[in-house]
């Protein structure tokens, strides 16, 4: 069930290269009630910023000439710009803004990366959690994503030194590594609803009542049924609880549903939030086969969509769950600086930074 | 944490707006020459806080008697959604002796020992004073929290940093509330705020820091209750940022010339129709109820106006009295 797929089975998508690399920062992450009623560490914008210093140091050793980067109001890109005069950034690729409207909202990180697919950059760097990768994962393309952890729940992103990272990208966008090994298709719940459709990158949760509210979920008691693409046992979030019943590999073609609720024929402990583990009642566990699509018990509640209450829905529009093997290209760091190593492309030096 | 309960928070929210409304009327309407701010039957500055109902409604909903609040110049949401009696709060507005201040405080000085509300022009000035609050509260044994609101410009206030590690050394039970409108005064926060969220600067005092970025009055309910039941809990302080907006001027009479194409959307962002709309699509509102609500609110406000209006002026001989020196 856990098996990882070959290389050539990972490399199922035309990989577009470049010599540019896009980054979005989502200035919001980390900043959610997750710190009051969990225990979700901050993130704060120069804490964002220093690791796009990291991100842009490890681009700059390879030969990646320009970046473009999401604009946004909220400090990021704006501190990136008063820094690219220094000394200490001679060595950065060139570095461009989208010009895009600023709205505020996921809507800024949907533009940018839109523009950034029709730049044609050779990957993206993704600043978020979960719910910022699931965001540019709806419109990235085919565009391998790096996606460092500067979110509360972080299922989807590994955690790794934005340095390195940074390497990564640049070596993929530049086609210095076999792009097609190191990259591999991630799964996708898609969620229909009436006109609307989403998708998801790890989990998508049934809440029971009508509040959206603040957005995260942390109460276990009013989760009724979990859709997860993957549930690594020792996983952060929602996708705790299946990681803990039937741990699924995220290369595996299927994903599971879990059932909440009594009578349990298992009850756990999950850690279903940072800093929160608490007991969930498991009414039952199956299978969610590629292609399958399952309609939600419940006939009204809300829709949270990798651990973000997003949107209610009643009899009308009960949604429907599928899950699908076309997600994003991720990026595999440690497998592109291992062939890195084997090839030796490292030993050349840096084309900025010698 | 307190049961979500949608028609009241609406109702609260209409209430406050129907004020401010009447309270803009009247503040204009007979003032002449229009400039002198000293004029007509409300005299001083005015700041009204039309757009940023959800933060109050949203905060003063988990507040029980008891609990304390502190608000800035901009306080009458806040007192009105903490209970502050309109008529004597009105009264004090209009500097009548009836008010609660017995007319000399004006609108940004609104005391109410019985509800432990008070607001003040000073900048940041309710950060320490909710401290005081608050370590009151701890030493006496309570579980009542002491909420401290400002402004996103308040932040840069030597009183906050200060109140916010006093807070965090002795563990105090407090909630410190930062309402950014995107203003301070006609100043974008960008340019006098180094970091883009002052979520961000709880962090350096080892609090939980957390930012609202809708003025969703049900996103500020969560929020605001958990860093509240947090604080009664005994688990110490927290900062709470609401990205709210200023519907209107800084001061009345404002012409926000620095606003900007921003100023052109405001009336689509206006909190109080949104949530109106998705009430009546949750099927917890109907047409006739929106306006026995509305009408509900204008009366109380009508009588609260009258009240004030009727009352006596201080006598000039009264401006020597409850003076300290």
């Amino acid at each position: 069930m856990c098996r990882a797929p070959s290389p050539s089975e990972r490399n199922e998508g035309r990989v577009k290269r470049g010599s540019s690399v896009g980054i979005i920062a989502n200035p919001a992450s980390a900043r959610d009630i997750r710190r009051l009623v969990a225990h979700g560490a901050a993130v704060t914008t120069n804490d964002k910023i220093t690791i796009l210093r990291r991100v842009l140091a490890g681009l700059a050793s390879t030969d990646v000439t320009h970046v473009l980067s999401m604009t946004d109001l909220a400090g990021i890109s704006a501190g990136l710009w008063a820094l690219a005069d220094k000394p200490s950034a001679a060595c950065w690729p060139k570095l461009e803004f989208v010009d895009q409207v600023v709205e505020q909202t996921a809507a800024d990180t949907v533009a940018a990366t839109e523009a950034m697919v029709a730049a044609g950059v050779g990957a993206i760097v993704v600043l978020g959690g979960d719910g910022t990768n699931r965001i540019v994962a709806s419109v990235c393309d085919d565009i391998p994503l790096v996606s460092i952890s500067t979110g509360t729940n972080n299922a989807f992103a590994r955690r790794i030194e934005p340095t390195v990272a940074g390497i990564a990208a640049g070596l993929v966008a530049t086609g210095r590594v076999d792009v097609g090994a190191v990259v591999s298709r991630a799964k996708v719940l898609t969620v229909e609803s009436g006109s609307r459709s989403e998708r998801a990158l790890v989990d998508v949760a049934v809440i029971d009542g009508d509040v959206v509210g603040a957005g995260a979920v942390w109460d276990p008691a009013t989760i009724s049924q979990l859709f997860l693409c993957f549930a690594e046992p020792d996983a952060i979030g929602l996708s705790s609880i299946g990681g803990q019943v039937c741990p699924t590999d995220r290369f595996d073609p299927a994903g599971l549903v879990v059932d909440i609720g009594r009578p349990a024929v298992r009850t756990l402990r999950a850690p279903i939030a940072p800093g929160l583990v608490v007991g969930v009642d498991v009414a039952s566990v199956s299978t969610l086969a590629p292609g399958q699509a399952v309609v939600v018990r419940a006939s009204s509640g809300v829709v949270a969509l990798d651990g973000e209450r997003l949107f209610r829905f009643g009899r009308h529009d009960r949604p429907i769950v599928t899950l699908g093997s076309d997600g994003p290209l991720e990026l595999d760091v440690r497998e592109t600086l291992a062939q890195a190593a084997r090839t030796g492309v490292m030993s050349v030096p840096g084309r900025r930074c010698a | 944490m307190q049961q979500l309960n949608r028609l009241d928070l609406y109702r609260e929210m209409v209430r406050i707006r129907q004020y401010e409304s009447r309270i803009l009327q009247e503040y204009h309407a007979d003032k002449k020459p229009a400039w002198d701010i000293g004029a007509g039957l409300i005299p001083g500055e005015m700041h009204l806080s039309a757009g940023q109902e959800p933060a109050a409604v949203g905060v003063c909903a988990h507040l029980k008697q008891g609990d304390a609040i502190t608000a800035p110049h901009r306080p009458h949401h806040f007192a009105l959604a903490h209970g502050v009696d309109m008529k004597a709060m009105t009264a004090e507005i209009y500097g009548r002796t009836t008010g609660l201040c017995q007319g000399k405080g004006g609108h940004m000085h609104l005391f109410d020992p019985e509800n432990h509300f008070s607001c003040s022009g000073i900048i940041a000035q309710g950060y320490p004073v909710a401290c005081g609050q608050a370590m009151a509260m701890k030493r006496k044994g309570t579980d009542n929290v002491a909420v401290a609101v400002a402004g996103e410009g308040a932040a840069n206030q030597g009183a906050f940093h200060e109140s916010l590690n006093l807070a965090a050394v002795w563990n105090l039970p407090v909630v410190f509330v930062i309402e950014d409108n995107d203003w301070a005064i006609s100043v974008p926060r960008s340019h006098s705020t180094a970091t883009a969220s002052n979520a961000d600067r709880a962090a350096g005092y080892g609090m939980p820091g957390v930012r609202v970025e809708e003025n969703d009055v049900e996103a500020i309910f969560e929020a605001a209750g958990a860093a509240i039941d947090r604080a009664r809990a005994g688990e110490g302080p927290s900062l709470l940022e609401i990205h709210t907006l200023r519907l209107w001027g800084h001061f009345e009479g404002d012409a926000q010339a620095y606003r900007g194409a921003e100023l052109d959307t405001v009336d689509e962002r206006d909190p109080i129709p949104r949530y109106a709309a998705k009430l009546v699509e949750l099927g917890e509102l109907t047409e006739d109820q929106t306006e026995s609500i509305a009408a509900e609110a204008a009366a109380e406000v009508d009588a609260a106006i009258a009240f004030a209006v009727d009352s006596p002026i201080p006598a000039p001989e009264d401006a020597l009295l409850h003076v300290f020196a």
